[in-house]
């Protein structure tokens, strides 16, 4: 790969019990590997074009031939569509969430290939830990429904916020200020932070686990029976790789969730 | 090292990160458990329910993760 992440030699298997980096922005950053009108390609970025590829691709090759009978491929593909048509679109925003439809479905198969990069054998870098993607997403996320909010329920959107009549007289001033805070500022940070340190998190833990395994079980000529660590670790890692396909498909799931809650609250401002 | 606040930052900040990380856990055990009792008490709602538990969920789980990114900006400031 691009650079050798936490080398062995760097690693003091004589007194520490597990392999740390000195500093954890070596495990996000990668040189650069070409420069196009400015920009600066890293495998980041590649790594994000080839998600955007693969989403497309496995929409386009899953639905390409309506058959009666769809081939597997076909099905889980049509399996997966229908999750996000029916049990998020439909369900969360009622008979009119057919019409953000596409983004949800975009914005869901991209994460889903960019979190299972995470576990993807060769490539093991989630793009998601890197927050520029989720911070962009959460940002489209934001403007669509502060635009939909806007644009159904004019300037009440704001007003009724701030000034909520559901309220007893007294309260209002105190809940409007909390909801203004919620809504309008806490909804898209919590919404990119959650993706981004789950992601990195896992992306932390699976590094140093299974690094930690190979380079002490490697060092076991060299420093004897502590050497069998390296068993535990890499046995804790292989655990912790299996959680973090479950976790990826799970932050996926939930991002596009609550982007639909969010389109949907704005839709249906009168609680 | 007497008196050297700034070689304490980093173990803090560690300290704060796990007293950030109680109230979420607890606050995950209770959804995912009063989740667990409904739907044992109405299957047929299982899929209603487990959304809203995902939610609820992620919701508190936001804390966590907040507390989580903190810890790295203030152990590397």
């Amino acid at each position: 790969m691009a650079q050798v992440i936490l080398a062995a030699s760097e690693c003091d298997v004589v007194n520490e019990v597990i392999c740390a980096p000195a500093n954890v922005n070596e495990l996000f950053e990668f040189p650069t590997i070409f420069t196009i009108g400015g920009f600066e390609v890293t495998r980041t970025i590649i790594l994000m074009f080839l998600a955007a590829f693969v989403a497309v691709g496995i929409l386009y090759f899953g639905l390409r031939k309506q058959q009666l009978v769809p081939t597997k491929f076909g099905a889980a593909v049509e399996g997966m569509v229908g999750f996000v048509r029916d049990g998020i679109a439909r369900d969360v925003i009622g008979p009119e969430g057919t019409k953000y439809l596409p983004y949800l479905m975009a914005m869901f198969f991209f994460l889903l290939v960019g979190n299972l990069f995470e576990v993807t054998p060769l490539i093991n870098f989630p793009i998601t830990s890197r927050m520029a993607i989720p911070a962009f997403l959460a940002l489209v996320t934001y403007v669509i429904f502060m635009f939909v909010g806007f644009a159904r329920n004019n300037f009440r959107y704001l007003l009724d916020t701030i000034w909520p009549k559901a309220v007893p007289i007294g309260l209002r001033w105190l809940v409007g200020l909390i909801e203004l805070f919620s809504i309008f500022i806490l909804r898209p940070i919590t919404l990119a932070v959650r993706l981004f340190a789950n992601m990195v998190a896992g992306h932390l833990m699976l590094t140093l686990l299974l690094t930690s395994g190979v380079i002490f079980v490697a060092a076991i000529p060299e420093i004897g029976v502590k050497g069998t660590i390296g068993v535990f670790w890499f046995g804790l890692g292989l655990f912790m790789f299996l959680l973090e396909i479950l976790i990826g498909v799970l932050q996926a799931y939930i991002f596009t969730l609550l982007t639909a809650i969010y389109i949907e609250s704005s839709i249906h401002f009168e609680h | 090292m007497e008196g050297n606040i700034e070689a304490l930052v980093g173990p803090l900040s560690l300290v704060g990160y796990g007293l950030g990380a109680i109230g979420p856990g607890i606050g995950i055990g209770i959804v995912a458990g009063n989740a667990i009792t409904a739907m044992a008490r109405q299957p047929e709602m299982q899929g209603t329910i487990r959304t809203t538990m995902f939610l609820g969920i992620a919701l508190t789980e936001a804390l966590a993760l907040i507390g989580f990114v903190l810890f790295f900006i203030a152990s590397a400031g």
